[in-house]
């Protein structure tokens, strides 16, 4: 046990209280509004930088959210957000709980998608260039990107309500695509009846693009297996060449978050509601009022445009593929291993005291995270559990991890989403100054295009905690299971 | 507050982007607000006449004004893919806000996109005035 370590933020009253419970659990005990303890997933090596900002004011602040169960959770790869830290997660009683837009994101349901394929490194590390030229050609990214395809008013409302199917039923995917992604890629509830004009006029034109940020397409090699056995149910062997997505629901989602968000806020300071908020960005509304409702079908919509925009890029990732590369479908062998979003809220059914209740969990930069033989899986996953996608940054690896049945038992079947950040963007761009990160890179084997000219910077590898230590954290925890480790060899940006 | 003094700086965030705007009265710093805004996100200029259009904002108080006035300046450009030029606040106070502004369209020929803004947050919101001058913490979500 280690001893107590205190600190205040500076521009907060709060003082946080942070005790280490083992290696790998730090809890914040329950003190002033809190409602509940915080409780931290990390090691002494990644504690100290999430104690440099606020991130830990911010998982006491959701402690005093009406309703939440349990504890207010983080992933170790906690880092300061907007209310609500990234890589928090925290769970609510559908009668007394709030839903609370802050909590899922402006990037409604940003995830991750992972495709296998039949090629090896040896042949296309030759040819990375080239495939990264052909691949920033075809897929529209950066600020504002528009897509292939324009969407009319009735098109764009059946992807909010259709999802990944709407894709797959319009020849842009394989029906096996939806067995092996998060709900089937639709989650039920949606209405696009409640969206704002504004929300729809944004969605029109970006289904199919990447965006910009922290956003990617990459292409990667299986460089280590750590659990063979589950690597063959995933199809990955060493040497294999996959591609790695991460984007989300676009200037769509992050309307209809800022459009509830007022709202909310609005009913809030109207005395609809009679709590007190450490943060506005936490304005929320009860789940089962009017208000907690729409925001919940809306949101929907939302989560059902990231995934139809992830199986789009999908797509159009293996037309690209196939035509630079001279290759048939049969040899290429493109194919989902799976999609998974980490910035959601949803209503799931969990244990607590012994008893099975449904709740409103919100992942805000986490992943679910479930064990083998759980119901909601694909057969084909049932025996070797959930696959974890787990990105890192342009010039560390990514991780694919199992579901862990800890996850159920500790954090509502969560766990982190990828390396967190260390370094505020301007810092990123200062440290890079005069130094060309693209051909850094490239010193490494990892061939960049981006097309914002600070991306590269901003989004460079110092930018970012060691996802190493917060993969070890995850898999010590038993919150998921090391599986494999993908290297990068070129990469895509906004 | 010195005419000289530059109008923002950046507060450091490790995931988002914060910036304090500093204006000698309430209608200047919305005004530096808007164009700091701007700044971050685009830049370049357009030989196009500008347009113009009068913009009304409604809030709770002067944090929620600056937020919404900020998100409405944010959805010209995201949503109509207008760059906001030029603002000049006619009429403030803490509920309500009357501006006009100047437009031009957006050109991928003459203007480079910088930063992706996704949304002007709530998160430490503050609108305070300091002596001579009033100043304005905001977080963006990029």
């Amino acid at each position: 046990m280690g001893k107590p370590d205190r600190f205040r933020c500076i521009g907060n009253t709060m003082d946080i209280t942070l005790r280490q419970l083992d290696e790998n659990r730090w809890l914040i005990p329950k003190r002033g509004p809190m409602r509940v303890p915080g409780l931290i997933f990390s090691n002494q090596d990644l504690i100290k930088a999430v104690q440099q900002d606020q991130s830990l004011v911010q998982v006491a602040n959701v402690a005093t959210l009406p309703g939440i169960i349990g504890h207010s959770l983080a992933m170790p790869d906690i880092h300061w957000g907007y209310g609500f830290p990234i890589g928090g997660v925290a769970a609510f009683d559908l009668d007394e709980g709030i839903v609370s837009p802050g909590g899922v994101g402006y990037d409604i349901n940003c995830g991750c998608r992972l495709m296998t394929t039949h090629l090896q490194v040896r042949d296309i590390q030759p040819l990375i260039k080239k495939l990264i030229s052909a691949l920033f050609k075809d897929i529209p990214t950066g600020v504002g990107s528009r897509g292939a395809i324009r969407l009319s008013k009735s098109d764009e409302k059946k992807v909010a309500v259709q999802g990944a199917a709407w894709a797959v039923k319009n020849g842009l995917g394989d029906p096996q695509d939806l067995e092996r992604t998060e709900d089937h890629g639709t989650m039920e509830g949606a209405d696009p009846s409640v969206l704002s004009e504004r929300a729809l006029k944004r969605g029109e034109e970006q289904l199919g693009t990447l965006g910009s940020g922290n956003h990617f397409l990459e292409i990667q090699t299986v460089e280590r297996i750590y659990d063979p056995i589950k690597a063959n149910a995933y199809n990955l062997f060493e040497g294999q060449i996959t591609v790695f997505i991460h984007t989300g629901s676009r200037g769509f989602g992050h309307q209809i978050c800022d459009d509830f968000l007022k709202e909310m806020s609005k009913s809030m300071a109207n005395g609809k509601e009679r709590f007190e908020l450490p943060d506005r960005q936490l304005a929320c509304a009860r789940i089962k009022s009017d208000l907690g409702r729409r925001y919940f079908t809306a949101m929907a919509c939302a989560a059902n445009y990231a995934w139809c925009n992830r199986q789009v890029l999908m797509h159009r990732t293996e037309e690209t593929l196939l035509k630079a590369l001279a290759l048939t479908p049969e040899e290429l062998r493109f194919e989902l291993l799976y999609d998974v979003c980490h910035n959601i809220a949803k209503k799931e059914v969990h244990k607590v005291g012994g008893k099975s209740v449904m709740l409103c969990v919100h992942r805000k930069g986490a992943t679910r995270s479930l064990p083998a033989g759980h119901s909601l899986l694909p057969s084909a996953y049932r025996g070797a559990g959930q696959p974890v996608l787990i990105p890192g940054d342009m010039g560390t690896h990514s991780y694919v991890l199992s579901g862990a049945e800890g996850a159920l038992e500790q954090s509502f079947g969560s766990t982190c989403h990828g390396a967190g950040r260390v370094l505020s963007r301007s810092k990123a761009v200062k440290m890079a100054k005069g130094r060309a990160i693209y051909r850094e890179l490239e010193d490494q084997g990892i061939f960049a295009q981006s097309r914002g000219k600070r991306t590269l910077k901003e989004e460079m590898p110092e930018a970012y905690k060691d996802i190493s230590q917060v993969v070890k954290v995850v898999h010590q925890a038993g919150l998921a299971r090391k599986v494999a480790r993908l290297r990068p060899l070129g990469v895509i940006k906004g | 507050m010195h005419s000289k003094t530059p109008t923002f700086s950046f507060l450091d965030h490790t995931a988002d982007l914060g910036i304090l705007v500093r204006g000698r009265n309430l209608e200047k710093l919305f005004e530096n607000a808007a164009q700091a805004m701007m700044k971050i996100m685009v830049k370049g200029k357009a030989s196009q006449t500008p347009k113009r259009r009068v913009l009304e904002v409604y809030g709770q108080d002067l944090p929620d004004l600056m937020v919404r006035w900020l998100g409405e300046i944010l959805y010209i450009f995201e949503g109509e893919e207008e760059i906001v030029t030029h603002t000049s606040i006619g009429a403030i106070s803490p509920s309500r806000l009357e501006a006009e502004l100047k437009t031009v369209s957006f050109d991928p020929a003459r203007h480079e996109v910088l930063c992706e803004i996704k949304a002007v947050t709530y998160h430490q919101i503050e609108v305070t005035q300091k002596g001579d001058h009033w100043e304005s913490r905001i977080v963006f979500d990029v």
